[in-house]
């Protein structure tokens, strides 16, 4: 009788200690998937962190550039108007002189196709 | 044990990338909408810029035509050269017009000027149509004020008009003489491939 009772005993602790440590072995692996999911999320922020640092600094660049086209733009086109104005200032009276000739003076004739009818 | 633990290894390992993989795109479609920007904003400043060229240069074109309107008035002021233009503009509006009735309309001031030219005209006009006809000067309306000089010729029934006026000259030949107007005041168009 002794026997069987510290058999039954001997089981039922056997049992407990497996239970136990099948309890810890879970909360290990999920104390190690945390961690793992946390370095994850670490390595992603900082993969995020990066991509933003090399975005923002495309984006000045392409900023800053730009303010300097605008402004050479600007000159550019002030200079060519300056040309505009000058080569205008050289050839304005020959211009003028051709076409107020054209307007006074004329020789009138009857278009070449008349026929004269009766 | 073991097996399980590189089985989520892999498995974060996974998501990992996929979540990289989102962040990577997310950044390459920015920096792509950036350089699009980029690029239309410089395609319109050079617009802006080639507008404001080409604004510049109609201005002139402006400036030139109105001078030569100033110059116009003036020879109609000085009587022997006017004379000389009426004698053109009265025989030349009645051989464009051809009719065999026509009404001769000039400006108040310009009427006994005009009377002349006009029996002047006649015999030559004849002569060159070998037709007769019948012009006369009209008395019950001039031509307005602001109009420098020159006449106007109609038909009739006043259906057909030719406008002869030194200002009506001017814009008709400074409209047909364009393209050569603007090449010898601003040079030959550099992209012209024609």
């Amino acid at each position: 009788m002794m026997s069987q009772s510290q058999g039954i005993h001997q089981l039922l602790q056997a049992e407990k200690r497996a239970k136990d440590k099948l309890e810890e072995a879970k909360k290990r692996k999920g104390k190690r998937l945390k961690q793992a999911k946390e370095e994850a999320m670490v390595e992603i922020d900082q993969y995020r962190m990066q991509r933003d640092k090399e975005f923002r600094l495309i984006q000045s660049k392409i900023m800053g550039s730009q303010s300097n086209l605008s402004d050479e733009i600007e000159e550019q086109t002030l200079g060519k108007i300056q040309e505009l104005n000058g080569h205008y200032n050289k050839h304005m009276e020959s211009v003028m002189n051709q076409l107020l000739s054209m307007v006074c003076d004329m020789k009138p004739e009857i278009h070449v196709n008349y026929r004269a009818t009766n | 044990m073991a097996l399980r633990d590189a089985d989520t290894q892999k498995q974060v390992k996974h998501m990992m990338a996929f979540i990289e993989q989102e962040i990577m795109e997310y950044y390459e479609k920015k920096e792509k909408q950036i350089e699009q920007q980029k690029e239309i904003q410089m395609s319109n400043l050079m617009n802006q810029a080639r507008l404001k060229i080409l604004r510049a240069r109609d201005d002139l074109i402006t400036d030139l035509l109105n001078e030569a309107k100033q110059r116009l008035s003036k020879v109609v002021k000085d009587t022997p050269r006017y004379q000389v233009l009426l004698d053109g503009l009265v025989l030349q509006g009645l051989y464009q017009l051809l009719e065999h009735q026509m009404i001769v309309r000039c400006g108040k001031q310009d009427f006994p000027l005009v009377k002349a030219v006009v029996q002047k005209a006649i015999p030559m006009y004849k002569i060159a149509t070998k037709n007769n006809v019948d012009v006369q000067i009209d008395q019950e309306s001039y031509l307005p004020e602001d109009i420098a000089g020159g006449v106007e010729i109609y038909n009739g029934d006043h259906k057909i008009k030719v406008s002869n006026t030194p200002e009506s000259r001017l814009d008709l030949i400074a409209q047909q003489m364009m393209p050569e107007v603007r090449g010898a005041l601003f040079g030959a168009n550099a992209n012209r491939k024609f």
